[in-house]
């Protein structure tokens, strides 16, 4: 530990930013992915790339199909179109478990399904879950971080020796490890609040999963007493007569809209469609406001008749605001690209605090014999270089893989979480067997990547950039653009650490900034 | 207008956190070459440069509201630091006519 309170913590932001480093790398680098994760989506299936600028839709058309697709013993729902997600849905729980069948939000014909879980089935869950479903283990390991995360940020302001007098500076003509802890200080210090309040706020949205004795405590008829009361849901049985016929879905939407003051609905969902206790939920879009609400009204299904109107208290509100900030579901593209921006700022906080951890011990780990460098650093390279080559190949694949391939079983979302994965853990061996000079094979080979992606989706889509953006198709250009502008960075870092790495080389002591290291 | 004002944010807190930058002896140094920010000068700085960042929380609470409008400013003020951080490090020069300005006010 130490022998002064400064000591004792600059072990612990050590030690722990350590251990849980990797972990916070995957989970800040799904996260920032997730700042865009219906823009992800649209690219990666392109069936979905359709253009809608908030046209009023009506929805009374899609009642007989949604009644047909549906088992009438479970609820089905209609998920309205917004602009980033421009397609209708119908939700509803087949055979299969959860499915969705797609329209188009103009015309309302069936639109082909989405293949690929893409950003919001698989960047989104790995972002809170990392995949690992098996005792909510995944979700114990990011909530886990969270915490750290928060003991990093207070433990690393308080052993930061001049945080005011070093507020601005970042050195680049001194040793690289310094170069390397200006960098790490200065993304720590200056995005300090938004790192903070995202750790805190994804601990709070999972704290009923962390905590449960206290729903169990505190809420008659524990979970779904705690949903009830925190979300003031109304809810009435099946009474198992034959009812009559479904009503105007778009005039129970036309009453809450006038109610909530013109804003859009979000989802309309029908309870125990055809019995005489039917009732319909309509809940609003949560695209207008910071704070997710969820203060939906309810209707009789046949009447069209007022049967309960939510209102969200004061605490719930608080944790919806909180939420809201942390889902970035809102639309507003200005925070959305800060939050891009502030999300790629931290993932260079990871890395510099890690490579200052090998940089600052690799002499004297040489001297001494020992072995930590090395494999920290081949854990390092695999843990966030390999998580970006993961991304890269999982696009590169989408691209690549015929509609409805199967393989060894797997579907075709399958494949691409496959290849994912596989990417993954072959950086990790990469890292290892070539240390420090993996960076720059990886560097390469993730512009490479970039530049392929933005190929395959001309070539297999014809959504080229230029005509992306001229059939107002935003999200395709714009990840395209992202991906050109990730291929010359990495290039760029590629150049400068390959050119470093061979000046050192030649006894030629000169150095390079490192920036761009994460991209 | 909105676009406008979203670049006026960015703007006013990337000077606000120049100028606060401009009050430290090692970037008055680095831009001025002179050894301290005169006391008096660093002081007016800073003062000016809180002032611009309290400009821009305004400005973004007028344009987007208390929810938005506060999520704007304060990761502007994150963005806009490190804008400051990487152009002293890289491209000092485009803040010399700023501490020129300074500078003369000085004498």
């Amino acid at each position: 530990m130490g022998a002064t309170f400064r000591e004792s913590m600059g072990w612990l932001h050590t030690w722990s930013g350590l251990v849980v480093g990797l972990l916070l790398f995957a989970i800040f680098w799904t996260g920032t992915l997730c700042v865009f994760d219906r823009e992800i989506d649209r690219w990666m299936n392109p069936s979905t790339r359709l253009v809608y600028a908030g046209e009023p839709i009506a929805i009374d058309g899609l009642r007989e199909e949604a009644g047909r697709l549906s088992p009438r013993t479970a609820p089905w729902a209609i998920v309205l179109p917004t602009s980033r997600d421009p397609a209708l849905w119908i939700g509803y729980r087949g055979r299969g478990g959860f499915e969705r069948t797609l329209f188009d939000p103009l015309t309302l014909k069936p639109v082909a399904p989405a293949e690929s879980w893409a950003g919001t089935r698989f960047f989104f869950p790995f972002h809170h879950t990392l995949h690992l479903r098996m005792w909510n283990l995944g979700t114990w390991l990011t909530g886990l971080a969270g915490v750290a995360m928060m003991v990093l940020c207070i433990s690393g302001v308080i052993i930061h020796r001049k945080i005011f007098v070093d507020f601005f500076t970042l050195r680049r003509s001194r040793q690289p490890h310094r170069l390397l802890l200006d960098l790490h200080n200065t993304t720590g210090t200056l995005g300090f609040v938004f790192y903070f309040i995202m750790s805190f706020s994804g601990v709070t949205i999972l704290a009923s999963v962390y905590y449960p004795s206290g729903v169990w405590v505190a809420f008659e008829g524990g979970r779904s007493g705690y949903v009830r009361d925190t979300y003031d849901v109304f809810s009435r049985p099946r009474l198992n007569q034959p009812g009559p016929p479904l009503g105007s879905l778009d005039a129970m939407v036309a009453t809450a809209r006038e109610a909530w003051g013109g804003l859009n609905p979000g989802l309309v969902r029908v309870f125990h469609h055809g019995d005489r206790n039917s009732y319909v939920e309509v809940r609003p879009s949560i695209e207008a406001e910071v704070a997710m609400r969820t203060d939906p009204f309810f209707f009789d299904a046949a009447t069209g008749a007022v049967l309960y109107r939510t209102y969200i208290r004061e605490t719930s509100q608080v944790q919806q605001f909180l939420t809201g900030l942390h889902f970035a579901q809102f639309r507003h593209w200005t925070l959305r690209w800060l939050y891009f921006a502030l999300g790629l700022l931290g993932c260079v906080l990871i890395v510099t605090g890690l490579l200052f951890w090998i940089e600052s011990r690799r002499k004297a780990h040489a001297a001494a014999g020992w072995k930590g460098v090395g494999f920290v650093e081949g854990l390092t390279v695999g843990g966030t270089g390999g998580m970006v080559l993961a991304t890269l190949a999982f696009f590169v694949a989408n691209r690549l893989l015929p509609s409805g391939a199967t393989f060894m079983g797997g579907a075709r979302y399958e494949l691409e979480i496959w290849v994912f994965f596989a990417a993954w853990v072959l950086s990790f061996a990469h890292g290892w067997a070539r240390r420090g000079a993996a960076w720059i094979d990886q560097c390469w080979l993730a512009a490479g990547l970039c530049i392929l992606a933005v190929i395959l989706n001309a070539a297999t889509t014809g959504d080229h950039v230029l005509q992306a953006w001229t059939d107002g198709k935003l999200a395709v250009a714009g990840m395209d653009l992202v991906l050109l502008a990730g291929a010359f960075a990495a290039t760029v870092t590629a150049w400068r650490l390959q050119h470093r790495r061979q000046g050192a080389a030649s006894k030629q002591f000169r150095h390079h900034p490192l920036e761009g290291q994460s991209s | 207008m909105e676009a406008a004002l979203i670049v006026a944010v960015l703007a006013i807190c990337y000077l606000g956190f120049a100028l606060l930058a401009l009050s430290q002896d090692r970037h008055w140094l680095h831009l001025c070459g002179e050894r301290h920010c005169p006391p008096g000068i660093a002081g007016s700085l800073r003062v000016a440069g809180y002032a611009s960042l309290a400009a821009g929380l305004c400005l973004a609470l007028l344009r987007d509201g208390p929810g938005f409008g506060s999520l704007v400013w304060a990761t502007t003020l994150t963005v806009a630091s490190f804008a400051v951080v990487c152009t002293l490090t890289w491209r000092p020069h485009w803040l010399r006519p700023l501490a020129l300005v300074c500078q003369r006010h000085a004498r």
